[in-house]
């Protein structure tokens, strides 16, 4: 599906409601992408006010996410579409589920920065969380420049970046383990840090099956669960038959 | 009618062939066999130029004519008149676009020319440098769904000549201005530039600022306490008594100073807007009267409260607002005169006002009296113990509250300063609460 086949409808408010729930949905990201880069900056900056605000804001989301989810039924419901229009309309249903989430894990990092901001900070002020930090913050935006382009290549490109994201956040695993052996003091920050960096992981997790969908909602080829390889041929094809196409 | 001597020619040459078949016919006999073997060769000929001319117009080149007279030569001449002059004209525009693009390309500044749905019509390099738009799919996109930040996407709703800034979405710790003016028919040209400079300095400004009034303090406050100490000195000679009281009102001045500094420093520092607390108006403005009513040798100061509408914002931050728009009241206006304040809802808003009857702004000055440490009449302010930050820390604080600040004055009779603060964040009792957490 190209963004012009969404202007082939012979009625003009079907395509405007269809493009409005686009548009909601990306407007949503904007919102989570903020939560997630505020919550990143209480963690950076010990600013736990900042951080108590990103979780209460949550909720903007959740209605967000609410009205989209209305919408989308009512579109189903008195539209009935079919083909692309479908998995457009199933598409945007499970993004905003897992925009929603990512909103979910943004609050529970403020929360924890907000702890973390009173206690004792390592000299390093974080650095291996905040650099996960920046690579889910990428992913996410990435994945969302896919949704807004309907771009299969870029959502590969989050895909893979997937990998990197479990690595580091192993890493931050492994290394708590060790400092929690050496200073049993440091045991309830090293819990709450490995709490953050689970989150930041599901983060990336929540992004990756955005992708998904990305690449369900132009080839039509659910790819979930099918290894990276896997999505790696589809869009490969995919883009292919799109090019053939008259 | 005259005809043109084109058409003459043409028809002197259509006349000399039926003149030559005549003859012919004449000369032979079969007269009708020749006129048309005559007409026939004629309509030969014009089908070969029409054959001619259709080539001429699919783009190849002007043929040989070898005719010097009739419709033919001319018409031929005419056809590659037109075809050099809509090349020379498709070259000067090629050339016109090529500088407008050169010079667009060369742009510090990104520029994006958005449709009347906020879709992407064209943008420069810069606009890909700075916000990473890629020229080859994002044309027809909606800016809106590219550059996502909530505060953006609402100031594309309602754009205001005074631009937005956001943090870019590329560089961390990035800081774009981005600009919308609407032109011509429903187009919008987004003009986003990079402010990331000028948000440092301003910041190392204001740090400095904040670490300079910190440091002060400490030492003004040992200066301070001696001076308390040593004034209430049963021993201090007489003649040394005007002299110390002088030091100590100066020295709690400097204190003052500081605070305000601090704390403007702080409003102006806290980004966004201030959070929603519930603040009972009604009360802050009654413990701020008390205070101003009790004073001796003032001017009198008389609350109106006609509405117990509360607001959600800062407590501190809004009492700072009323207490520094009431203390600058009451410092301008003689002790004979009277400052009346005001509480009260206009539809949906609320508004405070105060009311004086002093001395008056000169109507020249009033864009300027919010600006720090600016002094109407140099010698007043000093003499009155204003710290000459007053304004411009309400002018901040109301900002952080959405609020808007209206100045309306009369010299030598008085000035209204009013306060309005929108809908969104008034709280109207009595059971109905229309104001969104």
């Amino acid at each position: 599906m190209e963004v012009e086949d969404l202007g082939h409808h012979i009625s003009r408010r079907f395509n405007e409601d269809l493009e409005h729930v686009r548009n909601s949905v990306l407007a949503m990201g904007g919102l989570v992408e903020e939560q997630l880069d505020r919550a990143t900056k209480a963690l950076s900056d010990a600013d736990s006010k900042l951080g108590l605000q990103v979780a209460e804001d949550d909720i903007k989301v959740n209605r967000m996410e609410v009205s989209i989810d209305e919408e989308c039924s009512r579109i189903l419901a008195t539209r009935a579409p079919t083909a692309s229009d479908l998995r457009l309309v199933v598409a945007i249903i499970k993004t905003i589920t897992d925009l929603e989430r990512i909103g979910d894990e943004a609050e529970k990092i403020g929360v924890l920065a907000a702890r973390l901001a009173s206690v004792e900070r390592p000299s390093t002020n974080y650095r291996e969380i905040r650099n996960l930090a920046r690579h889910v913050k990428q992913m996410v935006h990435n994945a969302l420049n896919a949704f807004a382009r309907l771009d299969t290549k870029g959502a590969l490109e989050v895909v893979k970046a997937d990998d990197v994201v479990d690595e580091e956040y192993e890493s931050i695993y492994r290394q708590g383990i060790t400092f929690m052996m050496e200073d049993p003091r440091t045991i309830s920050r090293i819990m709450d840090c490995t709490w953050l960096a689970r989150a930041l992981e599901r983060i990336g997790d929540h992004a990756k099956n955005i992708c998904e969908y990305v690449i369900f909602m132009v080839h039509g080829k659910d790819v979930r669960y099918t290894g990276v390889k896997n999505i790696e041929a589809e869009v490969a094809q995919g883009t292919r038959r799109q090019e053939t196409r008259p | 009618m005259t005809l043109p001597s084109r058409w003459a020619s043409q028809l002197g040459v259509l006349a000399a062939w039926l003149a030559a078949g005549a003859l012919l016919g004449l000369m032979f006999g079969g007269m009708g066999w020749w006129l048309a073997a005559v007409l026939a060769l004629y309509t030969g000929q014009t089908l070969r130029n029409l054959y001619r001319l259709d080539r001429m117009l699919e783009g190849h080149r002007r043929p040989a004519i070898f005719d010097t007279r009739g419709l033919w030569p001319e018409i031929f001449a005419r056809v590659d008149r037109l075809r050099a002059k809509s090349r020379n004209r498709k070259k000067k525009y090629h050339r016109l676009l090529r500088e407008v693009r050169e010079s667009t390309g060369a742009l510090q500044d990104g520029g994006i020319i958005l449709n009347a749905d906020h879709e992407i019509v064209w943008f420069n390099p810069a606009a890909t440098r700075l916000l990473g738009l890629d020229p080859t799919v994002d044309i027809g996109n909606r800016l809106d769904n590219l550059l996502r930040h909530p505060d953006f996407v609402a100031y594309l709703a309602a754009p205001t000549p005074q631009g937005i800034t956001l943090p870019s979405p590329k560089e961390e710790s990035g800081w774009l201005t981005v600009q919308i003016i609407p032109y011509g028919k429903n187009q919008q040209l987004a003009i986003v530039r990079d402010i990331t400079p000028e948000v440092k300095i301003e910041r190392t400004r204001r740090d400095f600022v904040a670490n300079a009034s910190h440091e002060l303090r400490s030492p003004l406050t040992v200066i301070a306490g001696y001076l308390d100490a040593l004034a209430d000195d049963e021993e201090l000679p007489e003649s040394w008594k005007a002299p110390f009281g002088e030091m100590q009102r100066q020295a709690e001045r400097m204190t003052r100073i500081l605070t305000d500094l601090l704390e403007l420093t702080r409003l102006e520092s806290s980004a966004g807007k201030a959070e929603h607390e519930f603040v009972d108006v009604a009360g802050v403005l009654e413990l701020i009267a008390k205070e101003f009513q009790g004073a001796a040798g003032k001017a009198t100061v008389t609350l109106h409260l006609e509405s117990d509408a509360a607001l959600l914002g800062s407590e501190s931050e809004l009492h700072s607002i009323f207490y520094n728009l009431i203390n600058n009241a009451v410092r301008f206006t003689p002790p004979t005169g009277k400052v009346d304040v005001t509480w009260r809802t206009a539809g949906d808003e609320a508004e405070f006002e105060v009311t004086d009857t002093g001395i008056g702004i000169p109507e020249e000055q009033i864009p300027r009296i919010t600006e720090r440490f600016y002094r109407v009449d140099p010698g007043r302010s000093r003499a009155s113990g204003g710290t000459g930050l007053g304004l411009a820390i309400v002018k901040h604080a109301l900002q952080r509250h959405e609020g808007t600040l209206t100045i309306r004055s009369q010299e030598l009779k008085g000035s209204t300063f009013t306060c309005r603060f929108p809908a969104a964040r008034v709280v109207f009792r009595g059971g109905v609460t229309r104001a969104v957490l």
